[in-house]
C-alpha cells in the first residue's frame, strides 16, 4: 500500500519533469509521447527531457540505495556516501581528470569513489560504526583539500568545469550517463535481495546475531561493499547531488516505521528527490539553471538540522 | 545432546582467562556457573555459546568442535543470550522474536508456516505473546529479558546458554527469569546460565559448577558444592550453610 503510494508520486514527478519547461507540455501529452510516441512533442519529450528525468530517477536511487546500506551497516544515519569521502573521493578523481584531460571522467570517478571506500574500511574498520565514521569524516576533510589544491593550480577554464561536476548538474546529461547506472542496478539484484533479507540482523548486537547463526563483521563488510560500489557508480554518473544518499533513507524508514531503511522505498524516495530537485534547478530562476546539487543541498541541510535537534530531544 | 569443553584455553588479548578447562554439561539438566568477579565465568559461557573463539582446546557438540561447523548449524542446536544486549529501536517483540528464525532462513526463502508458529510458540513459553505488538525499548528490564529469551527459543534449539540473565533486574523479576529457565529445562532443553546470586543458584541449579581463578573449582549438585569449606575457598567468605524454608536447598548466610 505504502509502496503505491511511492511509486505513484514518483511518476507524479517524472510526468511533471517531463511536462514542465520552456515548451510546456500537457502530461496527457506526456504519456502518449512517452508511451506510443509519433506526436508534435517528441522532440521536447523523447529527445530532451525524458533522459535526464530518467537519469535523474536512476540516479537518485541508486544514492538512495547506497546510503540505505551504509547508514544501516554503521547504525549511523549520518554514515552516507557524501559525509564518509565516497563522494569526495569520486569529486577528486573527476577533477583530476576534468583538469588533466588524461583519463575519462566517469571512469575515474567511479574508482576515485571506490579507493576513498576502501580507505574508510583500512582505517575505520567495520566493527564499530563511530570509528568508522571518524574514519570516514577525516578521509572526506583531506579529499575536499585535495580537490582545492588540484583547482587553484588548474586553469581557470577546466577548473570551472570541475566545479560544475562537483556541484552535481544533470544539465546535458542523460541517457549515455543514466545507462552504467541501470546495468550496475540490475548486475546487483541478486545481492540486493540479498542485503534486503540480511539487513534484518544488522541492528542486532554482535554477540545476539552470532548467538543466531550470523558472522557478523563479514556481513556488515559484504553489504557496505554493495553499498559502497552503487553509490560510487552513481556518484560517477551524475556528480555529488548531496544529501540524497542520507535524507531518502531516513525518510523511508520514518514512513516505513522499521528499525533499519527499507531498500526498495529508499529508492523510489531518492528517485523522487533528485528528479524534483533537478526540476525545481530547472524552473526555479528559469532560464538560469541551478545544479541538483544545489537544490537537494538546500532541502536536505534543513533536514539534517530538524534530525540533529530530534535526536537530541530523545 | 552433548556439549563438552575440552582442554579448552580461552581470553581477551593479552590475557589469558581460561587455561585448560574441562567441562561435560549434563544434558537435559540446569546447570549453574557461579564463582567470583573475574573467575572466567563468562568467558566460559562465551566460549561454550561460540561468541569467543578458543585460543587452544574445543568446545564439542556431540564430538564436533563447534567453531568448525558451520554457524547456522550451530545455531540450531545453540541459543544464547548474550549479557545485557542493547535493544534495537523501533522493532516490535514479534518482530525480534522472528529473528530467532534466522538459522533457518535463506534470504531466497519465504517466511514460512513453520516459522510464525516456532514464534509464536516461542512467546507463549516465554510468557511475552501478549506483548507482541509492543516496541521491545518500552518494556520494563524484566518483560525484555524474556523477549530475549523468546528469540533464542525461536531457534528451537536443544541447549540454551544464558549469560548473567538476572543481572540489571529486581527481584520479583530475578524469580520470574529463574522460574522461566526453570520451566524450560522440564521442557527437555540443557539450560547453562551464569548467576551471580549464590542462593538462587543453590536453588533452581540441577548441577553447579563453582569457577575460581579460571578453573573449576568444584562441580556437582548445590548440597555437594555449598559447604562452608568451598564457599571460603572458592570466594573467600566466611559463611553457615542454612537450608531453604521452602525447597531445602543450602543457603549461604555470611557470618
Amino acid at each position: 500500500m505504502r509502496y503505491a503510494v511511492l511509486v505513484l508520486v514518483l511518476c507524479a514527478a517524472v510526468v511533471a519533469s517531463v511536462s514542465l519547461g520552456d515548451i510546456a507540455v500537457p502530461p496527457m501529452d506526456v504519456l502518449q509521447s512517452l508511451l506510443f510516441g509519433g506526436g508534435e512533442y517528441d522532440l521536447v519529450v523523447r529527445e530532451l527531457r525524458w533522459p535526464r528525468t530518467l537519469l535523474a530517477a536512476v540516479g537518485g536511487a541508486a544514492l538512495a540505495i547506497g546510503g540505505a546500506l551504509i547508514q544501516s551497516v554503521t547504525r549511523n544515519p549520518l554514515a552516507s556516501p557524501d559525509i564518509i569521502g565516497i563522494t569526495q573521493g569520486a569529486g577528486l578523481a573527476a577533477t583530476i581528470a576534468l583538469t588533466t584531460g588524461i583519463v575519462s571522467v566517469a571512469p575515474a570517478a567511479t574508482a576515485g569513489g571506490l579507493l576513498a571506500a576502501a580507505a574508510v574500511f583500512a582505517f575505520g574498520g567495520a566493527q564499530t560504526s563511530r570509528r568508522f565514521v571518524l574514519a570516514g569524516v577525516a578521509i572526506a576533510f583531506a579529499l575536499r583539500a585535495g580537490i582545492e589544491i588540484v583547482l587553484t593550480s588548474a586553469e581557470t577554464l577546466d577548473a570551472q568545469r570541475a566545479q560544475i561536476w562537483l556541484i552535481g548538474s544533470l544539465n546535458g546529461r542523460g541517457f549515455e550517463e543514466a545507462a552504467p547506472i541501470g546495468v550496475v542496478l540490475a548486475l546487483t539484484m541478486a545481492p540486493l535481495a540479498w542485503a534486503a533479507w540480511a539487513l534484518r540482523t544488522t541492528s542486532l548486537d554482535d554477540d545476539v546475531a552470532r548467538g543466531i547463526g550470523v558472522r557478523p563483521v563479514a556481513r556488515r563488510y559484504g553489504l557496505a561493499a554493495l553499498g559502497v560500489v552503487i553509490a560510487a557508480t552513481a556518484t560517477a554518473q551524475i556528480g555529488a547531488v548531496d544529501f540524497v544518499a542520507l535524507v531518502a533513507p531516513q525518510l523511508a524508514q520514518r514512513l516505513s516505521k522499521r528499525e533499519r531503511p527499507p531498500i526498495v522505498a529508499s529508492a523510489l524516495i531518492g528517485a523522487t528527490l533528485v528528479v524534483f530537485a533537478d526540476l525545481l534547478g530547472r524552473r526555479l530562476l528559469a532560464p538560469t539553471q541551478l545544479p541538483a546539487g544545489v537544490l537537494t543541498a538546500a532541502l536536505g541541510a534543513p533536514y539534517l538540522v530538524y534530525l540533529l535537534l530530534k535526536r537530541r530531544r530523545a | 545432546m552433548k556439549l563438552t569443553a575440552a582442554e579448552l584455553k580461552a581470553g581477551y588479548e593479552a590475557r589469558t582467562v581460561l587455561d585448560g578447562l574441562s567441562l561435560e554439561v549434563p544434558p537435559g539438566r540446569l546447570t549453574v556457573i557461579v564463582g567470583p568477579n573475574a573467575c572466567g565465568k563468562s568467558t566460559l559461557l562465551r566460549t561454550l555459546a561460540r561468541l569467543l573463539k578458543p585460543r587452544g582446546g574445543a568446545v564439542l557438540l556431540d564430538g564436533q568442535s563447534i567453531h568448525e561447523l558451520p554457524p547456522r548449524q550451530v545455531a540450531q542446536r545453540l541459543g544464547v543470550l548474550p549479557q545485557a544486549p542493547l535493544v534495537p529501536e523501533g522493532l516490535s517483540v514479534s518482530d525480534l522474536v522472528s529473528r530467532g528464525r534466522q538459522p533457518y532462513q535463506r534470504w531466497w526463502q519465504q517466511w514460512s508456516k513453520e516459522d510464525e508458529a516456532a514464534v509464536a510458540e516461542a512467546m507463549r513459553d516465554a510468557d511475552v505473546a501478549d506483548l507482541a505488538e509492543r516496541p521491545v525499548e518500552s518494556l520494563s528490564g524484566g518483560q525484555r529479558q524474556r523477549v530475549w529469551i523468546a528469540m533464542a527459543l525461536a531457534q528451537q534449539t536443544e541447549a540454551l546458554l544464558l549469560d548473567e540473565p538476572t543481572t540489571y533486574l529486581d527481584l520479583a523479576h530475578q524469580v520470574e527469569v529463574l522460574g522461566l529457565m526453570r520451566r524450560l529445562q522440564r521442557g527437555g532443553r540443557t539450560v547453562v546460565a551464569v548467576l551471580h546470586d549464590l542462593n538462587q543458584a543453590a536453588r533452581y541449579a540441577d548441577h553447579i559448577v563453582a569457577m575460581r581463578d579460571g578453573s573449576i573449582a568444584a562441580e556437582g549438585a548445590p548440597p555437594d558444592v555449598f559447604t562452608e569449606s568451598l564457599v571460603r575457598e572458592v570466594f573467600g567468605l566466611d559463611c553457615v550453610i542454612a537450608r531453604c524454608p521452602v525447597s531445602g536447598a543450602p543457603q549461604v548466610v555470611p557470618k
